[in-house]
Formats: C-alpha cells, structure tokens, sequence
C-alpha cells in the first residue's frame, strides 16, 4: 500500500466547504485546502480553532499604548514647557498619539503574525499546489492509501469538483 | 436563472395573505395614548402654573430627542439600500422605516416651539447685533420648518418605494436581482444627504444659538450622527423584545441577523465618541473662552458633571466593552440592555446640550418634565404601531435571508 495524492479543483467555494464537511465525515486520509481568497466557509468546514494571531494584535496594541505613554510623559518631563498654563501632563493630546501608536503596533504586529503564522515567505511549495489556486480555483489536495483513493475521488466528484486527478498525472503550471 | 428571478418575484405576492402578526394592537394604542394625555396634562399645568421656561426646555429636549430616533432609524433603512445590505431580507428595512410616522407629528410639534421662543432662544429677547441676519424669529421657524417638511416628506416617498414588491424583491433575491428599482437608487442617497443638511442645520438652529455665541463647525455632524446612533440603538432594542415575541423561527431567533445589528451598535458608539473628541481636542487646544465655556459648564461644574460623564459611560463606554465579543452580541438580552441604556443615555446627552444654556447652575428635573417626556414618548410609541406589525410580518414570513450575512 502506498500513499497517493489526489489533486481536486474547485469553481465554487460553498462545493469546496461542502467537499471539506464529507471528506471529514468519511475519515479518509489527510487533506491540504488552498484558496484564492480569505473564506469563512472554508475556515469553518476545516473546523480549525480561531487563529492564535488576535493574540500578538492584542500584544502589539498594549506595547504600542505603553510607547506613546513612554514617549508623551518622558518627552514632557525631559522639556517642561508651559502651554497657556495647562497641567503640565495633559491628557487629551497624550491620547492622540497613545490611539495612533496602538493602531500602528497593532496592525505591523498582525502583518508580520500572519506571515509568521503561516510560514511565508518560504521557498519550499506545498505538495499539489497549483497556480490556478492563487487566481480562480478552490483546491483540495487529499493525501491517502490507494485503496481508499476511488471513494475519495468519488466524493469530490460528487461534491462539485471540475477535475480530480491523482499526483502522477498532474500536469505542472 | 429564470426560476430564481420567477421564484423571488412570485414570493411577495405569495406571502400577503398570511395572517399578519400583530405585535402592536389596542393595549399599546390605549397605553400611549394615556400617556400622550399625561404629558399633555403636565405641560397645560406648567404653563397655567407660570412654570413655562421648564415645559418649553423639556418640550425641546423631548422633540430633538425623539425626531432624532425617528429620522436616524429611516436612514439606517436608505444607509442599507446604499450598502445593498441584504443580511436580514427585508425585515431590517421595515424595522428601520417602523418609527417614520413621528416624522409628521415632530414636524408639527416644531411649530409648537414658536409659543415658546422668547423662553428658549436667548436671542429673541437679546438679540445679537452681527448675528441678526440669521438668528431672527421668521427666517428661523421658516427654514427649520420647510428642512424638516422636505425630510419627512423625501422620507415618506423613499418607505412608499421600499415598500414596494420591486424594492422587496431585491432584498430578499440572493443574486439574481443586481440592483434595487431605479427610484430607490435616487431617494436612498437624497434621504441620507437630506439628513446631514437638514440635521445639521437642526443642530445649529436649536441647540448651538441657545447659546448664541458658542460655535463649533462640527457640532451639525456629531449632532446628527448622534440621531443616525439612536436610531440603530431603538432597531436593536425593537428586535431584541420583538424576538421573544414572535413565537419560534422569526428572523430574531437568527444569531448571525442579530450579530448584524450588534455591530452597527457597537461601531456608530465608537463614531459618536470619535466626533466628540474630535471636536473637544479642536476647542482644548485652542482654549479660546468663547469655545471653552460650553464645555467646562458641562464637564467641571456642578450640577452637570456627573451627568456628562454618565453620557460618556451609556454611549460609548458600555457599548465599546459589553459589545466587544462576538456571543455579546448574539446574546438578545446583552444587545438590547445595552441598547436601552445608550437610549436613555441619548435622551440625557440631549438633555446636557439643551438644559446648561437654559438653566446655568440647577437641574431643572422635576414632576413635569419627566411626565411630558413620557407624552412623548406615548406619541412615539403610537405613531410606530402600524410600522412595528410590519416588521412583525416580514420577520415572520420565513423569507430567504441573504447570502453574506456572517
């Protein structure tokens, strides 16, 4: 028994989700889904947990919060300059650049999360990823014994799929 | 193709002759119209009284308030066409048009104000030289009146074509209907910048000039997101009580539709308090006494103070925290506490903007306002009726619920 790829290609993503729900009922082999664009329908067939990224968001705008407090308080006690008698530590412009820091160590934290969390840039392509699946196409690439791999192809057959091929035909892009 | 386009324009009709359920019957007719008496009551007393100065601040503060409700919630219907939102169908459009009818009666009610000028503008009995071109009793009540007459009526024409099986079918079709009929795609936009215009200037005329020297460029546009805020907040609360009401599988029961409403009144808190700071930081930095003194009233002195932080905190502050996770804003309960709180929190922001330049160092709250505050909100509540049945037959009907609602 060896294991084989089938490489399947989607037009439509409610046939992917709905693909990725029978896959996982039939408990056949492992799978790899690519998309061209974010879907929360995939995301919610694959029935992964919520992405740990919020988490270094959050991270980014606490540590951003506490630079522009760093930055507003010191800099007002390096240079105590009197503002038309104002309080020396005013906070209403302190919040400006306190809201700002937090949206910019926010986002550049969620930017480089992301690239993190999902391991790009990297040199090495997943198994059976095809071009068309960063332009128009749904794919999902299930890896499983050749046994198995007629019910497979059947079910993404049955779900929608434009074409299904096995790793050995494929025809590299 | 065909079928679905058959099928979406075949289902209104289909539909109509379903029992309509009634949410709204004589009880709430009977109720409100008790409590339009009890305000009516209070208000002919003040005035025998010799109370008049309070019965014209509360009417004012009471008329602001609630047209704001009424105009704010027919724009979140147009605002919906305009962002082709179809996440409900057509029942957040008919939640949204469910207050219009007070659009008449505050409009008539405006006029009342005239009895009252000398009491409420500071400028009738002590009229600002330079400013008397535009602060006049005739020129005031004459555009004020034809700006609130031309909004409700654009307001009615727009709900006459939303109403209308073509409008319906659009909200309801998944993809097969691009766009909404032609005249819809005119009267959305015009009611929506009919809105800022005609609120903005409310804001000036009404608020701003009953302390005539006070300006702030900004204020039309935080007054009347304001309203559009109110608005939002009186959909959600309607659909949260409305949801237990309607027995199982009305559109309520939905936690992705409730999700949506959940939203918009988490994100238009967030708006509001964004334009109030926008404006303070504007008059802090500038510290000019003639910009400063209407906010140091509101926020140093007492009695005031605690009530413009209690503002701050039923607008903004519980809605940005007990919003802020997605179960919060499935969970009925949560949303429409909290939207209940950000509409009385409304009413006393209101309230704060009317009362300071009237009556500078006392609250003037008492027996009559409170009961002429309730007429109000009788003559609200009566003026929705026929509106609030109508939501209850869309989110009842079953209809198709579009695609992207998430």
């Amino acid at each position: 028994m060896s294991t084989i790829a089938i490489i399947s290609s989607f037009a439509d993503e409610t046939q992917c989700a709905q693909a990725i729900d029978e896959l996982r009922a039939a408990q056949v082999g492992d799978f790899n889904t690519f998309s061209p664009i974010p879907s929360h329908k995939i995301e919610h067939a694959i029935g992964r947990s919520k992405s740990p990224v919020r988490w270094l968001v959050l991270a980014g705008g606490i540590s951003g919060v506490l630079t522009g407090l760093a930055i507003t308080i010191g800099t007002t006690f390096e240079w105590r300059l009197n503002a038309g008698g104002r309080p020396l530590l005013s906070w209403p412009p302190f919040i400006v650049i306190c809201f700002e820091l937090m949206v910019l160590l926010g986002g550049i934290f969620g930017f480089f999360g992301v690239l993190m969390l999902s391991g790009v840039p990297t040199s090495v392509m997943a198994p059976g990823y095809d071009g068309r699946f960063g332009e128009d196409r749904f794919g999902i690439v299930v890896r499983c014994d050749e046994a198995e791999a007629a019910r497979v192809e059947s079910v993404l057959k049955e779900s929608g799929a434009e074409e299904v091929v096995r790793e050995d035909e494929a025809q590299p892009r | 193709m065909s079928t679905n386009l058959q099928r979406a324009h075949r289902e209104p009709a289909s539909m109509k002759p379903r029992a309509v359920e009634s949410v709204a019957g004589t009880t709430m007719k009977t109720v409100a119209g008790a409590m339009i008496v009890l305000g009516a009551i209070a208000f002919g007393l003040a005035l025998m009284r010799g109370d008049a100065a309070i019965a014209w601040e509360a009417y004012l503060v009471n008329l602001l308030y609630f047209l704001g409700v009424a105009q704010g919630a027919v724009v979140a219907s147009a605002a919906f066409y305009l962002t082709q939102a179809k996440w409900g169908g057509s029942t957040p459009y008919r939640l949204g048009e469910a207050f219009a009818p007070f659009l008449w009666v505050g409009f008539f009610l405006f006029f009342g104000l005239y009895f009252g000028r000398s009491l409420i503008f500071p400028w009738v009995t002590h009229p600002i030289a330079q400013k008397a071109a535009w602060l006049n009793t005739p020129f005031l009540f004459a555009r004020d009146g034809i700006g609130l007459g031309v909004m409700a009526a654009a307001s009615f024409a727009f709900i006459r074509v939303s109403r209308s099986d073509g409008a319906r079918a659009w909200t309801i079709a998944t993809d097969e209907i691009e766009l909404p009929p032609h005249s819809i795609r005119v009267l959305a936009p015009l009611v929506a910048v009919l809105f800022a215009a005609v609120y903005s200037l409310i804001a000036f005329d009404l608020v701003m000039s009953l302390a005539p020297v006070w300006r702030s460029t900004l204020f039309g546009w935080y007054f009347f997101a304001g309203c559009f805020w109110s608005g939002l907040a009186a959909m959600a609360l309607t659909a949260a009580v409305l949801r237990g009401r309607l027995g199982a599988n009305n559109l309520f029961t939905n936690p992705t539709v409730m999700h949506d409403f959940g939203k918009m009144v988490f994100a238009f808190s967030v708006f509001w308090i964004y334009l109030l700071f926008a404006q303070y930081i504007v008059i802090w930095y500038g510290d000019l006494p003639v910009e400063t003194f209407f906010i140091v009233q509101r926020v140093h002195h007492m009695p005031w103070s605690p009530l413009s932080v209690a503002c701050l905190v039923l607008i903004w502050l519980i809605p940005f925290t007990a919003l802020m996770s997605v179960r919060a804003k499935k969970t009925p309960v949560i949303l429409g506490a909290v939207a209940a709180l950000g509409l009385a929190g409304m009413w006393l922001e209101r309230y704060v903007l009317v009362v300071p330049s009237l009556s500078l160092d006392a609250i003037p709250f008492g027996v009559t306002q409170f009961l002429m505050s309730i007429g109000f909100l009788g003559a609200f509540l009566i003026s929705a009726v026929p509106g609030l049945n109508r939501v209850a037959q869309a989110a009842t009907s079953g209809e198709p619920v579009g695609d992207d609602a998430e």
